[in-house]
């Protein structure tokens, strides 16, 4: 092919070194000062060779044959965390082989050898295995405790002596982490603002909002490992959880073997989801959390509201068969308008009326989850004694 | 559909040589690159594709009508009309809830209580972008700078899928004159394409989405949570995500429109190398600034009536360029610093030796220094969801140090330093690059491509976020 220099491209407008205010139609004013820098042009620098245009397709074919090669693993994995569908059929049908492909031409090494250097290795690895706990679950609430035996303090004669709300003060904080999918971000940074200026609480990790993600696809994102994870690591005494937004499907990954789950919103779609919902409560329980679950408000499409409404029945249902262990926040009536429906700008606290909801006609924006903020708080408050100890001088 | 995912791959893959087969027939080719570009556009919402077509018969009526009236009053008449439908498009789905509510709270303040409705309007992807683009071909027409063209070069124009949801704002002097004849397919600058739109890619997946997602949008969500040392990471991590993401995006239109044969201007020139915030305006979104200056500064007097006249006519420019970037009163303020800031360096140029020598050494570093840390403080206003917001930022800057700072990693510093390095990377480097990979056999071009996938891929995290300016 001959090597040439680049044609010559349209000269750039005079009014391209001019600045705001040097700018004016010619002979209205004085003429425009030098400009200071000399434009750059395309063309400066040592000659570029000028190729086909079916070379430009030769080579994008190439490349995009060779990279898909090279990161064969990772297209394999997000082939797999596709939508259930026709799409996600044929994308499992073509990347399985290509990743058998590159596995044996060791052509999978250079993007190992980088997930390696960065720290990333085993991203590509697909995990489904939920590992919900057989054991019984906890039982007894976690927000009460039991008065303290007689001596300590002579109980009142003719009152019974009711449990005590767990107390929290400056000296033992109440830790609360906060995770789900893209739902949670909004509201989980109003909440980490609330907390700020009262003593007694402390959010604990960063606010663990991860888009696309959610309990029926662990394929995905395996929340089932990461809220053990979590838990463990930063002991918290309440989590604020929020799933439900990609899990209107009717396609779940890591079911028991021989299980299947039929239409969303069916019987045993409902069991199953109930039952990965009631197992991340008692998981949490078990570290000694309480969980404060955020339904899923109304959204501007009236079918994904429906499917929300069949996913908040799901996790309503299993956070009051868990008194004092959970409780869920009720977006669907806080987030409603006037009508009753959807609304994207509410009234809020302070009087004003404010942009609640995202442009997407699903997400928050700040004043909605400053909304949230405030029945999260609510809630904490409802079932924790987070005051008692300005009453004591050395709490 | 958004540039970095497989489904825009497959999309330009068939476009890309259907385009150079039905090139030499223009009668063919524009058809075909319209439904194209309608087909790119209608992946988002397929509604909007009838706003784009009425907008394209919209103003080329009223262009043609204007280049062909003879009385000038008639065709003033006629350009108001058709800026009347543009704005009040724009005006509709972009300022309608803005106005109502802030109208609202006002009157609640005195405490009227007006019957305006709120209504929930989708906002059309890129409606910014061709609502100038389509101003500027009406107004061109009017000052008698462009004849119209026809309605099928002008429906290519206005909807040509790489510039159309995000720019860069195309002249119609600039795209219409290489659509009178078929592109040469023999010379096409295929290394700087394919450096543009590797370098694109690698800019907004792996820098802007890093630095984003790593303290960013952390920050910004509760800054009374953090220290004042990640406050002020935050703030320049900012400055080059935003940068990173918006040239990455027009890097790899300006490629695209490479390979299919065109050519579009420049959109950044390293804008943080800025030596006043004159110089960051001809840097930053240059094809944004110029078109300020000749469709709002200009017609508003520019510098022709005077210092007060001038100074006036710089804040206003630069407030509508505020209000254009989103419905919020902080951009607003953004805008507004950036004018007061032009005004107060034109005053102090008319005020100091206008001959003096250019700035060497420390007192250009010092002015560089200054122009960065002004944009980034104008900066928070732009990132920051509302004033108190904004403030809460600002204020953490000064008073909370001492704090630990988890989320100042040398992962987050190494981004900092490339985002900011690279803008004073001389301009040979990058020449250099692209004219030894211009003489690299076809395989050894597509390995390199390939590999500069696999790290994007690699480095970047999880999933691809939208384009900053999708939302503008």
């Amino acid at each position: 092919m001959a090597e040439r220099r680049l044609p010559q491209l349209p000269p750039l407008l005079d009014d391209e070194t001019r600045t705001l205010e040097q700018a004016a139609p010619a002979g209205d004013e004085a003429p425009p000062e030098k400009p200071r820098r000399r434009p750059r042009l395309d063309d400066e620098g040592p000659p570029r060779k000028l190729w086909s245009a079916g070379h430009a397709l030769v080579v994008c074919v190439l490349a995009l044959a060779i990279g898909l090669l090279l990161n064969a693993p990772g297209i394999h994995k997000s082939a797999y965390n596709k939508q259930a569908g026709w799409q996600r059929d044929v994308a499992l049908a073509v990347t399985g082989p290509l990743a058998g492909v590159s596995g044996a031409l060791l052509l999978d090494r250079p993007r190992e050898g980088v997930q390696a250097l960065v720290g990333r290795s085993g991203s590509d690895e697909i995990h489904t295995d939920l590992g919900l706990p057989a054991a019984a679950p906890v039982t007894t609430p976690l927000t009460r405790v039991a008065p303290k035996p007689a001596g300590s303090s002579a109980p009142t004669p003719g009152k019974a002596a009711a449990p005590h709300k767990v107390a929290f003060s400056p000296k033992k904080k109440l830790r609360i982490w906060i995770a789900g999918d893209s739902l949670v971000i909004t509201p989980g940074y109003a909440i980490v603002r609330a907390a700020g200026p009262s003593p007694a609480l402390e959010t604990v990790g960063s606010v663990d909002g991860r888009v696309a993600t959610g309990l029926t696809r662990p394929d995905v994102f395996n929340w089932f490992d990461e809220i053990r994870r979590q838990a463990k690591e930063l002991r918290p005494k309440a989590v604020v959880l929020a799933f439900g937004g990609n899990d209107d499907k009717a396609y779940m990954t890591g079911l028991p073997d021989g299980a299947s789950i039929g239409d969303f919103g069916s019987w045993a779609w409902r069991k199953e989801y109930g039952r990965r919902v009631g197992g991340v409560i008692d998981a949490l329980n078990r570290a000694g959390a309480f969980v404060i679950w955020i339904g899923l408000p109304q959204t501007r499409d009236a079918d994904q509201t429906r499917r929300f409404d069949v996913v908040n029945s799901v996790v309503v249902k299993q956070t009051r068969k868990r008194p004092g262990r959970a409780a869920y926040i009720d977006t669907y009536t806080a987030f409603a308008g006037d009508d009753g429906g959807y609304a994207e700008y509410l009234h809020t606290g302070s009087g004003k009326l404010e942009k609640v909801r995202a442009g997407d006609g699903v997400h928050f924006e700040r004043a909605g989850g400053d909304i949230i903020a405030r029945l999260v708080l609510r809630e904490l408050n409802k079932e924790f004694d987070l005051t008692s100890w300005r009453k004591k001088p050395n709490a | 559909m958004l540039f970095p995912t497989a489904t825009f791959a497959i999309f330009f893959l068939i476009v890309l040589p259907l385009s150079w087969l039905t090139m030499p027939w223009p009668h063919r080719w524009r058809p075909f690159i319209v439904i194209a570009s309608y087909v790119f556009y209608s992946w988002w919402d397929w509604r909007f594709v009838f706003l784009l077509a009425g907008c394209t018969v919209w103003n080329q009526v009223l262009a043609v009508r204007i280049w062909r009236t003879p009385d000038r009053s008639r065709r003033k008449a006629l350009l108001f009309l058709a800026l009347a439908g543009d704005l009040g498009v724009l005006g509709y789905f972009k300022y309608y809830d803005f106005f109502v509510s802030s109208t609202d709270n006002m009157a609640t303040v005195v405490g009227l209580d007006l019957p305006f409705s709120l209504k929930t309007i989708v906002l059309p992807v890129g409606i910014s972008f061709f609502t100038f683009m389509a101003i500027s071909y009406v107004v061109d027409a009017y000052r008698g700078d462009f004849q119209p063209t026809t309605l099928e070069k002008f429906a290519v124009y206005l909807s040509f899928f790489p510039h159309l949801v995000a720019g860069p704002i195309v002249r119609p002097g600039e795209l219409i004159p290489q659509l009178e004849t078929p592109r040469d397919p023999r010379r096409v600058d295929t290394s700087r394409a394919f450096y543009l739109i590797a370098t694109g890619l690698f800019k907004k997946v792996v820098i802007a989405n890093y630095l984003a997602s790593s303290i960013v949008d952390q920050v910004f969500a509760a800054p009374g949570q953090h220290s004042s040392l990640e406050i002020l990471i935050a703030v320049y991590a900012y400055a080059v995500q935003i940068y990173a993401d918006f040239s990455g995006y027009t890097d790899i239109a300006i490629g695209i429109a490479l390979l299919l044969g065109f050519s579009f201007p420049q959109n950044f020139d390293s804008p943080y190398a800025a030596v006043s915030v004159q110089d960051f305006w001809r840097r930053w979104h240059m094809t944004l600034s110029r078109w300020l200056r000749d469709y709002v500064y200009i017609p508003l007097g520019g510098n022709r009536r005077g210092s007060v006249a001038t100074y006036r006519n710089l804040m206003l420019t630069m407030l509508i360029g505020g209000l254009w970037h989103g419905a919020a009163w902080t951009f607003v303020v953004w805008g507004g610093l950036h004018g007061a800031a032009l005004a107060g360096e034109r005053w102090w140029r008319e005020r100091s030796d206008a001959a003096a020598p250019r700035a060497t050494g420390w007192p250009l570093w010092r002015a560089r220094i200054l122009t960065f840390h002004f944009v980034c403080l104008a900066w928070i206003f732009f990132r920051s969801d509302s004033f108190a917001s904004a403030w809460d930022m600002i204020e953490g800057l000064f008073t909370q140090w001492g704090r630990p700072s988890p989320l100042v990693t040398s992962g987050v510093l190494l981004a900092l330093a490339v985002g900011i390095g690279s803008q004073y990377l001389p301009a040979r480097v990058p020449r250099i690059l692209m004219a030894r990979f211009s003489r690299l056999p076809v395989l050894a071009q597509a390995t390199v491509l390939a590999l500069a996938l696999m790290l994007t891929s690699v480095l970047g995290p999880e999933g691809v976020a939208p384009f900053i300016y999708f939302q503008f």
